[in-house]
């Protein structure tokens, strides 16, 4: 009796310095980063290192929030595209889903291979062509040049989540309501979003922070302009402009990871499982 | 388990039925087309013309496959090819085994700590990928950054290394960056596949007197297969098409030894305005990613032909 619980403890003990380690590895960076931010500008280049900050100061974060950083326009310039893009990918996702897992028609295979072959398009490939389309479209200089590319960018991984949830529900669940004469379309908002809410999240959340981190379409359509910059473009611009001011990148960094992480830890449930919806069921 | 009815079929409604699907699908399809196929259409076309500061391919700059020719005869491009392949093989191979450490550590430790530790291990995989490499650079600072600093004060390095300056060491800090994250995203599968070994498996093991390690390799490997498989693909498919963590970190450097395929790719577009040569560079990549792309959508065609069944 008294061997279990000091092994209980053992364990207790390894577990706690585990966690410890594994918290070095994961966020030992962003501690960092988080300390460089409260470094007075010019200390952070003080030899020999400080590790901790000798004369801490929130200075950085005034003027990261100033008007020639202005740090609070890419945060904000990113809800739109994300939150707009996010919005725009769960509505068409949810209804392609709807077609390929409650319905019966013919090009069924097709239509998925079709949206799934999107997923694997590298990048690199689609950047030019898209860039001129837009440019055409009169849509470069504005922030639309990033919310509807996004949509599309999103539409792989949530078709494919929300799919995969669907065809797990019994097909009786329409029944009664389709022999009540619903039409589809009430059908779908009625029935299928209440009853694929955690799906149609997840798939929400991923495709926020997919459109959230995009960078090479995001850098390539806002030409430079500061005013169009979204928060991953913000930030390696302050990197490479400031070369000599990390104090200040790093207070920039920190406001700036603040909606993400938030975001990523409230929903990890989510996360886990729509990242790997695809791959659990097969 | 009895498959439930398939309630759309029995009604006569056919053409309806046609309707209404192609109401739901052309949405999706229309946004895939536009920014997915045509795009990639459009590059096939260009990687045929000499196109220089322009994209108005016209007949008298059609050069058939010479931007293909050019791209295979040029040193630049074979090192970022090598680059590439080199890296994808040390960056998977890393953030895997780091991975599923994480996702065993999450198993592993009390139940107290679990929610915990998890939150921390995902925290990374928010990051954007180009945050991600800033804050490397701001790691590997030659005169200030902190791995230096205990390089130094480890006794494994007498003065800290110049990392983002001399070849190798500025391929292990893309690497190591990248696994940073990779880890990560890795490890959130590997909870993933974890979670399909059933208890019972792993126990029935135990009894049978296997040791730890050899019921890892012997039951719990083995069942955690399907997902560790598609984890292996995306991982690939993610290292081969890598980008922003070299934009961020090296730019390409030193002296080009860190470009990859996609960054030499958007140098020879938005710096040196040479969209033909671009473009078959980025056909070239597209084939490569291709063919773990095949392997891919290979693995997942059960959902591909999923036919809303209770499965």
């Amino acid at each position: 009796m008294r061997d279990r619980t000091s092994a209980k403890r053992r364990h207790t003990a390894a577990s706690l310095v585990v966690v410890l380690l594994l918290a070095i590895f994961c966020l030992g960076p962003l501690i960092w980063i988080a300390l460089t931010s409260l470094k007075p500008a010019g200390t952070e280049f003080r030899t020999p290192l400080e590790y901790l900050p000798r004369e801490p100061t929130v200075e950085n974060y005034q003027t990261v929030v100033s008007s020639s950083f202005s740090i609070q326009t890419a945060i904000l310039n990113s809800f739109f595209v994300s939150g707009l893009a996010m919005i725009g990918t769960v509505l068409l996702g949810g209804f392609a889903a709807y077609a390929v897992a409650r319905l019966r028609f013919r090009f069924k295979f097709a239509s998925v291979l079709l949206i799934q072959a999107a997923g694997l398009v590298p990048p690199i490939i689609i950047i030019a062509p898209t860039f001129i389309l837009l440019k055409t479209a009169g849509l470069v200089g504005t922030l639309w040049a990033m919310v509807i590319p996004n949509i599309a960018y999103g539409l792989p991984l949530a078709t494919l989540l929300i799919t995969s949830f669907l065809s797990r529900i019994p097909m009786n669940l329409e029944e009664a309501a389709y022999l009540d004469g619903a039409s589809w379309m009430r059908m779908y908002w009625q029935i299928i979003v209440p009853v694929a809410a955690p799906a149609l999240i997840s798939a929400g959340i991923l495709s926020f922070l997919g459109s959230w981190g995009e960078f090479m379409h995001a850098f390539t359509v806002s030409l430079g302009l500061p005013r169009l910059r979204t928060v991953p473009v913000a930030i390696l611009s302050y990197s490479q402009a400031f070369e000599l001011q990390w104090s200040w990148v790093s207070a920039a960094t920190v406001i700036a990871l603040v909606p993400v992480v938030v975001l990523s830890v409230v929903f990890q449930r989510g996360v886990v499982r729509g990242l790997t919806s695809g791959t659990v069921s097969g | 388990m009895r498959r439930a009815p398939q309630w759309g079929v029995t009604n006569n409604l056919r053409g309806r039925e046609g309707f209404r699907v192609g109401l739901l699908l052309v949405p999706a399809g229309l946004a895939l087309t536009v920014f997915y196929y045509l795009p990639v259409g459009q590059s096939a076309v260009y990687s045929l013309f000499d196109l220089r500061f322009s994209l108005t391919p016209s007949a008298d700059l059609f050069v058939g496959l010479g931007n293909y020719v050019d791209a295979l005869s040029s040193g630049e491009f074979w090192g970022a090819v090598g680059f590439t392949l080199f890296f994808s093989l040390f960056a998977v191979a890393l953030d895997l085994s780091i991975g599923m450490f994480l996702a065993l550590a999450v198993y592993w430790v009390d139940t107290r700590f679990r929610t915990l530790l998890r939150a921390i291990i995902i925290i990374p995989w928010a990051i954007p990928n180009v945050i991600q490499a800033s804050i490397w650079r701001w790691m590997f600072n030659t005169d200030v950054g902190l791995i230096g600093d205990l390089l130094v004060k480890l006794g494994i390095a007498a003065s800290p290394p110049l990392f983002l300056v001399d070849t190798r060491l500025a391929f292990i800090a893309v690497v190591w960056a990248y696994v940073w994250k990779g880890a990560s995203i890795s490890a959130i599968f590997c909870m993933a596949a974890l979670a399909t070994v059933p208890k019972e498996l792993q126990e029935a093991a135990r009894i049978d007197g296997a040791g730890r390690v050899a019921a890892f390799f012997r039951i719990t490997v083995p069942t955690m297969l399907p997902v560790l498989v598609v984890a292996l693909i995306f991982r690939t498919r993610d290292a081969l098409r890598l980008f922003d963590v070299v934009f961020g970190l090296t730019r390409g450097g030193p002296g080009g030894a860190t470009e990859t395929l996609s960054t030499l790719t958007y140098k020879t577009y938005f710096s040196f305005n040479r969209y033909g040569l671009g473009s078959a560079y980025a056909i070239i990549s597209f084939g490569l990613i291709f063919s773990v792309a095949v392997l891919y959508l290979y693995r997942i065609r059960n959902q591909l032909s999923t036919t809303g069944s209770d499965r």
